[in-house]
């Protein structure tokens, strides 16, 4: 673990190769072959090739634009690339398609944005087997010598946190100050309560809170930045990074900047100007709100729907208007903060159960039934069951058959948070309900966000008709939030439009008796009555066959990188479908290193890597998102860097060595992998 | 006897053999035998002790096998139900139903909310009547709405960021426009740095709890706006209240929490002091150098809410501390709205560095939520380039609130406690009988200095404000501010109630009829719509004597 070393962090400085003796103690015996023996060693010849890939490309223009302008549409777009590719040349692989198209292909998107996959084999079907029961998610465990160590490490972080406060304290006090009581004011923050964060989270802010530019798609842009000081502070370099991004929830890779949403957006600018100017029940409801509930309700095929301008701000401003005190919320230990933060503020009565455990959830309702209320023992007003669909840091799935079933025995409600789910599951991509196959009105509550599937912001909730006006009047967005703004709710009905597919219009000829309502039959395509009538979608984000396609290949992404990683040893948490692959690193050290050897490619990567207190102490793990945006080719990009990564680490603790695969066997065999449950 | 030995050997055996080998390789691990020598030495000295942390040794285990999730099953609550009465007990639960539906006012009240069609501004077009209307409900203090240059920006960004960052700025979701626009604020203001959120409305209520933990003293306002209500509820904090807007009442908390601190000779806590510059209730403004200076003599920190003050008041819209002249150093955690006051999207916190960083780590919706779209970040920024090179717009703005005033204050029918310069109006039915003395708030800080009673501060209830209305006067006030607005609508100016969360306000703010003026309206314009206003107060309050 060299990261766990007493020194100072040599991750703080950017290029510079890090001391050979910190790391000497790594034995190299498990490597073998070609790979360096020492992650310092790996890290200098990265540098190295990387600097050399920089020079020998002097004039990087010429041949991108040249085999560009057949594979995009109009020649505006080249310009466009031109613009922020200054210095980037394909040497690393994203600004062309590892194959050029033929001339049979178009290809509609900007490769940096969506990338170009026309192999129809790289496709499958996000749908749960009907008829069998959720495999249990099985956590493996790492050998125990990597447990130990990730005590020690974090002991050790720990204890010279403490050492360095105290000699800090004596040697520098200034630097300590906004931490002392002074002139009879308290610190704003302790330096007890802030030591996680000087201490130990100042280590790796590498890794945190990169500033980036451009569309977040298929690749990104990053802003260079070192550190001089140990991350005290951070200073741009004024240089930019294309690296493929596997970060971001752009799950559909909606994340656009040209392209039919982009256009359509464009053109609501222009209608409806930038903001709505006011709160939903004061004056900032337009007729675009309208159109946009109605077509989200369809999409999640519920009742009604209610749009709110921020994904946090939905859950906090509901779930107090849907129970409060008398009532009790049964939440899933695992429940994003915005959940916990919307019960903490409705009064209401809390309890958890252990996550995705029906066991525990069913002991737990059993028991809170019969005992009714603390101490009064009256009968509980109402019980609000509160789940994920997809958790964002596990990649599990909620069990949805197994709580419908206890829902029946044990009349709850039931809340299901669809934040990473809607658009990411399902055949038709309308998130848990659809994946398995349930009816989504046997769900009272669906609330999702539009932030990760849809590339737009904000959130919504559905369900019911009387349940959602009654939450438009007593939410609390409804009188004081900021409405959402035109052009989030125009990316959200073209991209929600998009997936759908539009139905097409009834024949003119008829009379107008029948065109005026074409029904909506869930999960089919939207009636064009209930799009706004400027909206045009050019014609295979219309027809469906885009948001069809875009939906088969993050279904055969999600799985070809999770069983991918399966195979080549790593511990991954969470179901195969799920879009969310979490990679299992443990000790706290190897979550720089692995942000860094990843970012240092060749082809750079970026990863978010998360740690106590999103995840627990000793789980620490790298969280990919995979998207529709990747190809095949970038999938395999990122295998063959945590295959080589994963050796220089000691990451492949899962499969026994002889059941692992090679990663070229596993690139080999990726539609299999890519269509196996 | 025999038997069982030779049944039992092997165990015997097998045990000896176990003993044996972890001798072996207890003696093999290096440092044992000090560890041995340790243990025993210590046993010999004080057995005691051996026991005493055998004993601690259990507890700790026990400690960490107990579940997180697991019941207080033993507590003195707990009723032991046999598997069958469990059953019975779920069998006969009835759960209230999830949503109460709506009632007919509550419903009608919904269908009535103006929907518009097409781009909102000074005059937007209406879905019910596909007429225009003059709009003085929506928050558009500068006019920005419809400005075709930021349009234009938007554009451009969009093509080059797309819409959404798909990402909390954690992870990838900082984008540069986002660090354009927090120094453009920072820099606009005066302030070292400032941070973004993504929605305005959250921004307080998760300000608040990032700062203040269980055991902090906050002093706040009784009338602040229901997020920094809820930012207090979640913060833990203990809470005090002094009356509205009444700095007299405020001093008199600080001493009184002073004192409770020295009798109690409790350490120093963090202490806040948490109040609006315009007040969304009712418009009131704060006196900020009074507040200022109680601050510094009391050793509080300020959290001031500029939502609707910032982009509204000031020479060129910088809020409160341009309006006073108080440099927005001194103000510790400033907080505006990005949606209000320059109308694009998303909220701000601005102070010192270490309150902004803080923030970044602690601020729950800022850390857990996506960050807000680049275009509507460009759009701020180039809100804040027009506002500083145009000071005509605030001159407009307060012409219109001048013109504006000078209608309404001539009423008999109704109060307005909102200040002179503020562009948020609050109409007040005047209570029935002439007689009495007026009830808003704002009248009574003016009456209240010279025969103080004291409020309760550990309540958000006034024992002063006598005026809580009955709910039948409260509904009657309602309807008839309904009527107003509906007859407004009918001659083509859109004006709102004040919409509250009934039954969630701690307490309930009287029915009022909120105006926001803007300066894309000319004087004419303005003093025309108004004019609607009242002859529709006068009309329908006029019916009621």
């Amino acid at each position: 673990m060299p990261f766990s070393s007493p020194l100072p962090s040599p991750m703080a400085l950017n290029k510079p190769p890090p001391s050979p003796s910190i790391f000497k103690k790594r034995s190299s015996s498990a490597l073998g072959g070609p790979i360096p023996s020492s992650a310092a060693s790996y890290l200098t010849a990265l540098s190295q090739a990387d600097a050399r890939a920089r020079n020998a490309n002097g004039s990087p223009t010429s041949t991108p634009a040249l085999s560009l302008s057949s594979s995009v549409t109009s020649s505006s777009e080249d310009t466009v690339l031109h613009d922020y590719a200054d210095n980037d040349s394909n040497a690393n692989g994203l600004l062309l398609p590892a194959r050029p198209p033929t001339s049979e292909q178009v290809f509609t998107t900007v490769h940096t944005e969506f990338g170009h996959c026309a192999n129809e084999e790289y496709r499958t079907t996000s749908q749960h087997p009907p008829g069998t029961p959720l495999p249990p998610h099985v956590e493996q465990d790492p050998p125990y010598y990597i447990l130990l160590s990730t005590y020690i490490s974090y002991l050790i972080l720990i204890c010279l946190g403490h050492v360095r406060d105290f000699v800090g304290k004596r040697l520098s006090p200034a630097s300590y100050r906004h931490l002392m009581p002074r002139n009879g004011y308290a610190p704003l923050n302790s330096d007890f309560d802030s030591f996680y964060t000087r201490r130990l989270k100042t280590r790796m802010d590498e890794c945190f809170s990169q500033p980036v530019t451009g569309v977040a798609g298929r690749t990104i842009l990053l802003l260079d930045r070192i550190s001089p000081d140990y991350n005290h502070t951070q200073i741009f370099t004024g240089t930019r990074t294309r690296a493929l991004n596997i970060s971001s929830y752009n799950y559909l890779g909606f994340a656009q900047a040209r392209g039919g949403c982009a256009d359509a957006v464009e053109e609501s600018i222009k209608r409806y100007g930038i903001s709505s100017l006011g709160s939903r029940l004061e004056g900032g409801s337009t007729d675009l709100h309208t159109i946009s509930e109605a077509l989200v309700a369809n999409f999640v095929g519920m009742e009604d729907a209610l749009i709110s301008s921020m994904g946090f701000a939905t859950n906090s401003t509901i779930i107090p208007a849907l129970v409060g005190k008398g009532s009790l919320v049964i939440s899933d230990e695992l429940n994003h903060a915005s959940i916990r933060f919307g019960t903490r503020i409705s009064g209401s009565h809390v309890r958890m159960f252990k996550h995705n455990n029906m066991k525990s959830l069913e002991n737990l309702l059993k028991e809170v039934i019969s005992q009714g209320q603390p101490k009064t023992h009256r009968p509980w007003k109402k019980i609000l069951v509160i789940v994920e669909g997809l958790y964002s840091m596990e990649g599990t799935l909620v069990n949805l058959p197994a709580i419908l079933e206890l829902k029946k025995k044990y009349k709850f409600y039931l809340f299901v948070d669809e934040a990473h789910s809607i658009g990411a599951l399902g055949p038709h991509g309308r998130g848990v309900a659809d994946y398995f196959g349930v009816n989504p009105r046997s769900i009272d509550i669906l609330m999702g966000t539009f932030t990760k599937s849809f590339g737009a912001a904000g959130g919504y909730v559905s369900g019911s008709k009387a349940l959602i006006d009654r939450l438009r009047v007593y939410g609390h967005s409804g009188p004081y939030a900021e409405a959402m703004t035109p052009s989030v709710l125009t990316q959200v009905v073209a991209s929600m439009a998009s997936i759908m597919g539009i139905a097409l219009p009834p024949e003119m000829a008829s009379s107008s008796k029948l065109a005026i309502e074409q029904e909506y039959h869930h999960p089919g395509p939207a009636p064009p009555s209930s799009l706004p009538s400027w909206l045009s979608l050019p014609p295979n984000l219309a027809s469906g066959a885009e948001g069809s396609s875009r939906l088969r290949r993050l279904a055969f992404n999600s799985r070809y990188l999770h069983n991918g990683l399966i195979k080549l040893g790593f511990i991954t948490y969470g179901h195969p479908s799920s879009p969310i692959v979490p990679l299992l690193l443990f000790n706290p050290g190897k979550m720089n290193m692995f942000h860094r050897l990843m970012k240092d490619r060749q082809t750079p990567i970026i990863v978010v890597v998360v740690a106590y207190p999103a995840t627990p102490l000793v789980t620490s793990r790298v969280r990919f998102c995979v998207s529709a945006a990747h190809t095949k080719e970038d999938i395999d990009t990122v295998l063959k860097a945590c295959d080589e990564v994963g050796d220089v680490l000691d990451l492949k603790h899962g499969l026994p060595k002889r059941q692992r695969w090679t990663v070229e066997e596993i690139m080999k065999r990726a539609v299999e992998l890519g269509t196996m449950a | 006897m025999n038997a069982t030995s030779t049944t039992l050997e092997p165990v015997f055996a097998f045990l000896e053999s176990t003993l044996s080998t972890a001798q072996t390789t207890f003696d093999k691990l290096p440092g044992s035998a000090v560890v041995l020598r340790y243990v025993k030495s210590s046993h010999r000295n004080d057995p005691g002790r051996t026991v005493l942390e055998l004993i601690l040794f259990a507890f700790a285990v026990w400690t960490l096998l107990q579940s997180r999730t697991r019941a207080d099953r033993n507590g003195k609550h707990f009723i032991q139900f046999s598997e069958k009465e469990i059953d019975e007990l779920i069998d006969e639960w009835i759960p209230e139903p999830l949503a109460q539906p709506l009632t007919s006012t509550e419903q009608s009240d919904l269908a009535s909310m103006p929907i518009i069609a097409g781009p909102n501004g000074p005059k937007p077009k209406l879905v019910s009547t596909g007429k225009t209307a003059v709009n003085l409900a929506s928050f558009n203090f500068t006019g920005l709405a419809g400005n075709e240059h930021i349009k234009q920006r938007a554009v451009e960004t969009l093509r080059k960021y797309g819409l959404g960052s798909c990402g909390p700025p954690g992870f990838y979701g900082t984008l540069d426009v986002h660090m354009d626009l927090e120094n453009d604020i920072a820099d606009f203001l005066g302030t070292e740095a400032c941070i973004l959120y993504s929605q305005g409305f959250s921004t307080v209520s998760s300000v608040i709890p990032a700062f203040c933990k269980r055991g902090d003293i906050i002093v706040a306002d009784r009338a602040v706006n229901f997020a920094i209500q809820k930012g207090i509820q979640i913060s833990r904090s203990t809470v005090r209240w002094f009356d509205h807007n009444d700095l007299n009442s405020l001093e008199e908390v600080l001493i009184g929490v002073e004192k409770e601190r020295k009798r109690r000779r409790g350490p120093v806590t963090r202490r806040f002091i948490i109040t609006e510059g315009i007040f969304q209730k009712d418009g009131v403004m704060v006196d900020l150098p009074k507040l200022i200076e109680l601050k510094y003599k009391y050793k509080y920190r300020l959290i001031l809410d500029e939502t609707y003050s910032f982009g509204a008041v000031g020479r060129t819209g910088r809020g409160l501390t341009e309006l006073y002249n108080v440099p927005a150093e001194k103000v510790d955690i400033l907080l505006g709205s990005c949606a209000v006051g320059l109308a694009s999207c998303g909220g701000f916190c601005a102070g010192s560095r270490v309150v902004i960083d803080h923030q970044r780590i602690n601020g729950p919706s800022f850390v857990f939520s996506a960050s807000m779209p680049a275009l509507l970040a460009v759009s701020a920024s180039e809100g804040i380039n027009i506002l500083r090179s145009t000071p005509s717009i605030f001159e407009t703005l307060q012409e219109n609130i001048r013109t504006a005033r000078a209608v309404l204050d001539k009423l008999d029918c109704i109060t307005i406690p909102s200040h002179p310069a503020s562009p948020v109006i609050h109409v007040n039915v005047r209570a029935s009988h002439p007689a009495a003395p007026p009830m808003s708030p704002s009248a009574s800080t003016g009456s209240g200095s010279s025969k103080h009673q004291h409020s309760n501060p550990q309540s958000i209830v006034s024992s002063k404000d006598k005026s809580q209305l009955t709910p039948a006067e409260y509904e009657g006030e309602e309807r008839l501010l309904q009527e107003v607005i509906e007859e407004c609508l009918g001659q083509g100016v859109i004006v709102t109630r004040a919409k509250g969360l009934k039954g969630q306000e701690v307490v309930e703010p009287r029915p009022s009829i909120r105006l926001a003026l803007t300066s894309a309206l000319t004087k004419k314009e303005t003093e025309k719509a108004v004019g609607v206003l009242k002859a529709a107060l006068v009309k329908v309050l006029g019916k009621r004597r």
